[in-house]
């Protein structure tokens, strides 16, 4: 059971193709083409989320222009109505340097109860979650890779990909540093920290260096810093391995057309698209989704969509 | 997966990964060099930490960045260091000359609020309990006229050592037996504070207060510790100055509020 949750059939022989009668274009009486650009112009679960995730940034910010104390803080760590809540990789550098230096002993009660918090609302809302839903460097690049694909398009540059574990080299490195040199180090780089307190505390030079990773992102490879460096994204992707909401995929309604992976912050992540790919008639896509819904909104036969996993078997 | 397309993958991540430890050596190597240059320009005299702050080793890695001592401090006291202050990108920091910490949130909450104990509230919360023990414990007391979270804020504030003020006897009004009247700082400046003469509940602007001394003494009569901290002293030569006492806890308000154009009483962090 717990296996099968956890391989979600990666290593099964893939099931036979549909035939062409089965196809959910076929079905529906329409060409591919007609079919598969149906919901192009969908973008309601963008909306939400983007509603969202400016609503919560605005939180942070009018709770400290106007005295609110509803969210006070940054997205480094922050209290909501008095209930600590921290970044889980900031957290776990001060505890690699503050665990050799002795100085564990010294956090309060707060940080930990903050921690324990995070760690287990993300999970239980999808680990990356936390990117696509809050993090206001993620709507800056949505945007960016909006001119990067259109420049890609044109044909100006070359789209460049690199290894997708990179992250966690990044990840590993960043700690090493942090206890080699004891200092936050990625906390000086951080461009979700810099956006977020540059919106509450006013803007500082470092905005300079968040510019510079946009565009990079825009002028050389999608998405940079979100697919191959963030830590935090690591860190939230493992703290997700097994949460149960997650993006579910049936195949019985998909047609092949890949429009998903086209949108795709993590296209890896959604392998069993491909025609002959599936091995299962549900798979659930994996922890590097951050459960954004580009997927569900222009998936033309609502083959994904989000769901509670082994919600069915409880009920 | 073929077992070519494998190999190119492999290779894909071993390229990255050098590429990676390259830029991690240089984050890495860089922040070593602004951070010895930032704890060697500690301490400095325009820049305190605030109450509480620990070693400034540590302080600079258990300093989460977060802000929460910046947003609940009432008087805004506390800010965080940009990239050119050299404190270390995003610590806190307080500018006395521009606004000094001046008490009014009563229970040093910028402390108790640090969730990684950088501003350590441990030492206070005991200093707290033992002045509220201790003033129970007086024989003939009437516990019933006892308040003690009155005792405890004394106590609390009056334990606060981020540094001690000094006075320049060269500028000092004072020294020179001269009085002041008007406004110490002009009528635009926004520094705030709670006086101890008016019994305020909260902080108000400077600039809406006017004084007139025959001899200077602002720093005595603005300071939120009192005479513990700071009183009026008759020197060898016969002028009646200020004195810095053993109780002074470098809130910087005397730094604020003191009127010569150069402040001659400024606060030098331990």
């Amino acid at each position: 059971m717990l296996s099968e949750y956890i391989s979600n059939g990666k290593n099964k022989s893939p099931l036979t193709p549909k035939s062409i009668d089965k196809m959910p274009h076929t079905l529906a009486g329409l060409s591919f083409k007609e079919w598969r650009d149906a919901r192009k112009s969908n973008h309601k679960m963008r909306n939400i989320r983007w509603s969202v995730l400016v609503f919560m940034n605005l939180l942070f910010v009018f709770s400290f222009w106007l005295d609110l104390s509803v969210l006070e803080g940054s997205l480094s760590g922050s209290r909501l109505v008095g209930f600590y809540l921290m970044d889980p990789f900031n957290a776990l550098q001060l505890l690699a340097i503050s665990s050799t230096t002795g100085y564990v002993a010294m956090l309060t009660m707060n940080f930990f109860i903050g921690l324990a918090t995070i760690l287990i609302f993300w999970f239980i809302m999808g680990g990356r979650s936390f990117c696509s839903w809050m993090c206001p460097y993620h709507f800056l690049a949505e945007w960016a890779e909006k001119v990067h694909l259109y420049l890609v398009n044109k044909k100006k540059i070359k789209a460049r990909t690199y290894h997708i574990g990179l992250r966690f080299v990044f990840l590993a490195g960043f700690i090493l540093l942090a206890i080699l040199t004891k200092n936050l180090v990625f906390e000086n780089l951080n461009v979700v920290g810099i956006v977020s307190k540059g919106m509450i505390y006013g803007p500082s030079l470092l905005l300079l260096w968040v510019l510079a990773i946009i565009l990079f992102e825009v002028f050389v490879s999608r998405r940079f810093w979100c697919r191959y460096v963030c830590p935090i994204g690591a860190t939230y992707s493992l703290v997700g391995k097994l949460s149960p909401v997650a993006v579910k995929f049936e195949h019985d309604k998909c047609g092949y057309c890949l429009e998903c992976q086209k949108v795709c912050l993590v296209p890896h992540e959604l392998w069993f698209v491909k025609r002959g790919a599936a091995t299962q008639d549900i798979h659930f896509v994996g922890s590097d989704c951050t459960r954004c819904g580009l997927c569900v909104d222009v998936c033309p036969g609502h083959a994904l969509n989000y769901s509670v996993r082994g919600a069915s078997s409880i009920m | 997966m073929d077992k070519e397309k494998k190999t190119i993958k492999r290779r894909e991540f071993f390229k990255g990964s050098i590429a990676a430890t390259a830029a991690l050596t240089i984050f890495g190597a860089s922040t070593f060099v602004l951070d010895r240059k930032a704890a060697e320009a500690m301490p400095r005299e325009d820049f305190l930490r605030p109450p509480g702050a620990i070693d400034e080793e540590n302080f600079l890695y258990g300093c989460i960045k977060c802000g929460l001592c910046v947003q609940i401090c009432p008087v805004q006291a506390i800010s965080l260091a940009g990239a050119g202050e050299g404190l270390g990108f995003g610590t806190p920091y307080i500018e006395p000359r521009l606004q000094p910490c001046d008490f009014s949130c009563d229970a040093l909450q910028c402390v108790e609020v640090c969730p990684t104990a950088v501003l350590d509230f441990k030492p206070f919360k005991k200093v707290g309990a033992n002045a509220v023990e201790k003033a129970a414990a007086q024989p003939g007391v009437d516990l019933s006229q006892v308040n003690p979270f009155e005792v405890q804020k004394v106590a609390m504030k009056e334990a606060v050592q981020m540094g001690k003020a000094h006075v320049n006897k060269n500028t000092c009004l004072a020294h020179q037996e001269e009085g002041f009247r008007g406004t110490p700082r002009g009528s635009d400046f926004k520094g705030v504070h709670r006086s101890p003469g008016k019994n305020e509940i909260s902080a108000s602007p400077l600039r809406d207060r006017t004084f007139d001394r025959e001899i200077c003494d602002l720093c005595i009569t603005e300071c939120p510790i009192g005479e513990k901290a700071i009183v009026q002293k008759l020197s060898r030569s016969g002028k009646l100055v200020p004195h810095v006492m053993d109780g002074c806890t470098g809130c910087g308000v005397c730094q604020m509020v003191c009127p010569t154009q150069q402040p001659s009483i400024i606060v030098e962090p331990f």
